[in-house]
């Protein structure tokens, strides 16, 4: 029941985060926005980082230099997901986002890219697929 | 229309690459120094494309209010929450209750047009598009997917959970 709790809070927190990006980027601009709210993460971040002293520095040179760039795509992530969210509203762009983000992972899974086992998608795949997509054709048309 | 549709579709498929990335990152160096590069890296990219398209605005922070500054602070409950919730349920059924969550509080939000969010009136159609949508993702995550050959070692060496 708790794990249920935790899971459900942290799909709360993420729509909300999504929401209070769009409301200051109206204030100071979504370049901005983007950039303060990462900038307080870090710190605090960092900050958790020196108390723990989890440094693995060595594990660094064991990291292929693309999966360490992974982090720069956020400027992207936080400027598209705040001007969908202006756009289409907050329930379409979050049902977009998810649609993409699995159809992807599945697509990376099945053929085994950047050195994941392969995974074969199967019938129950394709149709949520399909019925992901037919909510949203539900929700705007 | 079609401008944010598309931008949420890239949104998702970059988020997807992180998920994946970061996790190769995290086996090498910990959660706190993945966490930290992340949002370091984050940060560094967000600065650098608003100077490139904005100049000087970026340092334009008259409008500024000090709970801007604190909302970064969600994506600490965020992971924290994500972390607690798949190690107690496992990484698919962990993800799919958050995504049915995250549709629920959108579509309370957009109902509710909180934080200056142009209202979208509550319909029984949108009910019904986002259970659909729900339907898929349980549908989706809980319907089971080709069972990796698992080797006598594996079983012995109790390695073989199942993947996100």
């Amino acid at each position: 029941m708790k794990g249920i709790i935790f899971a459900f809070l942290g799909g709360a927190f993420i729509t909300l985060q999504g929401v209070a990006n769009a409301r200051i980027s109206q204030g100071i601009g979504t370049w901005q926005a983007a950039a303060v709210t990462q900038f307080t993460g870090f710190i605090a971040a960092l900050l958790v980082l020196l108390i723990m002293r989890d440094f693995k520095w060595h594990g660094f040179k064991q990291v292929k230099p693309l999966y360490l760039s992974a982090g720069a795509y956020a400027a992207v992530v936080i400027f598209s997901n705040v001007t969908a969210i202006q756009h289409i509203g907050v329930t379409l762009t979050v049902a977009l986002v998810i649609i993409a983000q699995l159809a992807l992972t599945f697509l990376i899974d099945h053929f085994g890219w950047f050195g994941m086992e392969k995974k074969k998608m199967r019938l129950p795949q394709f149709i949520g697929l399909s019925l992901m997509i037919a909510g949203v054709v539900i929700l705007k048309f | 229309m079609i401008v944010g549709l598309l931008l949420a579709l890239l949104a998702g498929s970059l988020v997807s690459l992180q998920n994946i990335f970061n996790n190769k990152v995290n086996v090498h160096v910990g959660s706190w120094t993945t966490t930290t590069l992340v949002l370091g890296l984050g940060f560094a990219a967000s600065f650098t494309l608003g100077l490139v398209f904005e100049g000087t605005e970026m340092f334009n922070l008259e409008h500024m209010k000090l709970w801007y500054w604190f909302s970064g602070l969600l994506g600490v409950g965020v992971v924290t929450c994500m972390v607690q919730g798949i190690n107690r349920l496992g990484p698919t059924f962990g993800v799919s209750i958050s995504m049915c969550a995250q549709l629920g509080f959108a579509l309370l939000f957009d109902s509710m047009g909180w934080l200056g969010l142009e209202k979208v009136d509550f319909t029984f159609k949108q009910l019904v598009g986002v259970l659909v949508i729900i339907g898929g993702i349980i549908v989706f995550k809980l319907g089971g997917r080709e069972k990796k050959k698992v080797t006598h070692e594996q079983v012995l060496m109790g390695s073989c959970e199942e993947g996100a």
